[in-house]
């Protein structure tokens, strides 16, 4: 009798063990589990937007072109009043402005960026740095139109 | 009498155990239950700062002081440069904003001088309240920072990256 007593106390003991062990597993896990983003939607989005409107050095015979110019007219493969191409410009000025606005490196919060812009549903510029791979990310775009055509600017922040 | 003095200890101790089992049992569900409830509050406090600070963000860049309102074209989240210089000189709106601090910084072209009449507009950081209080750390968001600017052959509208940095006071 009592030795059927103590072998039902053992296998109880047991089982709040398992019980125990399960549930601090669980808490370490919601504990630990990242409660706050690094990088957020809306701040990409407002970065895209106003890169966007960043204004360059390119200039043509009106004004000098914001980077919303810029794409439009490196699509149409113009050139800036200084003979340089619109698509180089545009890729040195957005180069520097992710870089400068997203530092991205092992220490650093953000891991890497991937940027596209799309014409009419065709990737025309991709530019991207660092680790791309991960499912951490936070991404937005900014679409415009200009005579017909369609363009698609889209950025993902990897952290 | 001595045997059954010792049965009935061992009954005791066995109900020790098992009301000690189950109560650390309940206990235990009782703290995961908890930290799951914990976890849940913590982020939608954690949204609703977020969305404070955007709204704050947000109401500061297109109120008056701040906004270029027509004077660029319709752009969005945009600061007037020259309004912001105007603005920290004024010390009547110390206590206007509620906040601890408000800060603008260049991102692009970077420039790590602070603003003052005398530098405008080679300078990358503009102070533009900063209160004694203790502040929190800012929210942020990005910024066209905009002021008319004189070329060779024109006058024209210059947009640079900034971020738009908003301190709260601490509370208590």
């Amino acid at each position: 009798m009592n030795k059927k007593g103590q072998e039902e106390i053992i296998g109880f003991v047991v089982i709040i063990v398992i019980v125990a062990i399960a549930m601090v597993v669980l808490l370490w896990f919601l504990i630990n589990s990242p409660s706050e983003n690094t990088v957020e939607d809306f701040e990409v989005e407002s970065f895209i937007q106003t890169a966007l409107q960043y204004t360059t050095d390119c200039e043509d015979f009106v004004e000098f072109l914001s980077v919303q110019d810029l794409i439009i007219s490196c699509e149409e493969n113009d050139k800036c009043l200084d003979e340089r191409s619109s698509c180089v410009v545009l890729n040195e000025i957005l180069t520097n402005i992710i870089e400068n606005s997203w530092k991205v490196g092992e220490e650093s919060a953000v891991k890497g960026y991937k940027m596209k812009i799309f014409v009419d549903d065709l990737e025309k510029i991709t530019m991207e740095k660092g680790n791309v791979t991960t499912a951490n990310y936070k991404g937005a775009f900014q679409d415009f139109a200009r005579a017909g055509t369609d363009y698609k600017v889209s950025l993902n922040i990897y952290y | 009498m001595v045997i059954k003095n010792k049965k009935a200890q061992m009954k005791i101790q066995q109900m020790m155990f098992m009301l000690l089992a189950v109560t650390f049992l309940f206990i235990l569900v009782g703290v995961f239950f908890l930290a799951i409830k914990l976890s849940t509050l913590k982020q939608s406090a954690t949204s609703l700062e977020e969305k404070n600070a955007m709204l704050l963000v947000s109401k500061l860049a297109s109120s008056p002081e701040f906004s270029c309102e027509n004077a660029f074209g319709a752009k969005a989240s945009c600061v007037d440069f020259d309004k912001v210089i105007a603005l920290k000189e004024m010390k009547e709106y110390s206590d206007f904003w509620g906040v601890a601090e408000i800060e603008i910084r260049k991102i692009f072209p970077a420039s790590n001088e602070i603003c003052t009449s005398q530098n405008y507009p080679n300078c990358g950081i503009v102070k533009v309240f900063e209160s004694k209080k203790n502040a929190l750390p800012p929210s942020t968001n990005f910024i066209s920072l905009c002021r008319k600017e004189v070329s060779e052959r024109i006058i024209y509208d210059k947009c640079e990256l900034a971020l738009l940095m908003v301190s709260s006071e601490e509370k208590g």
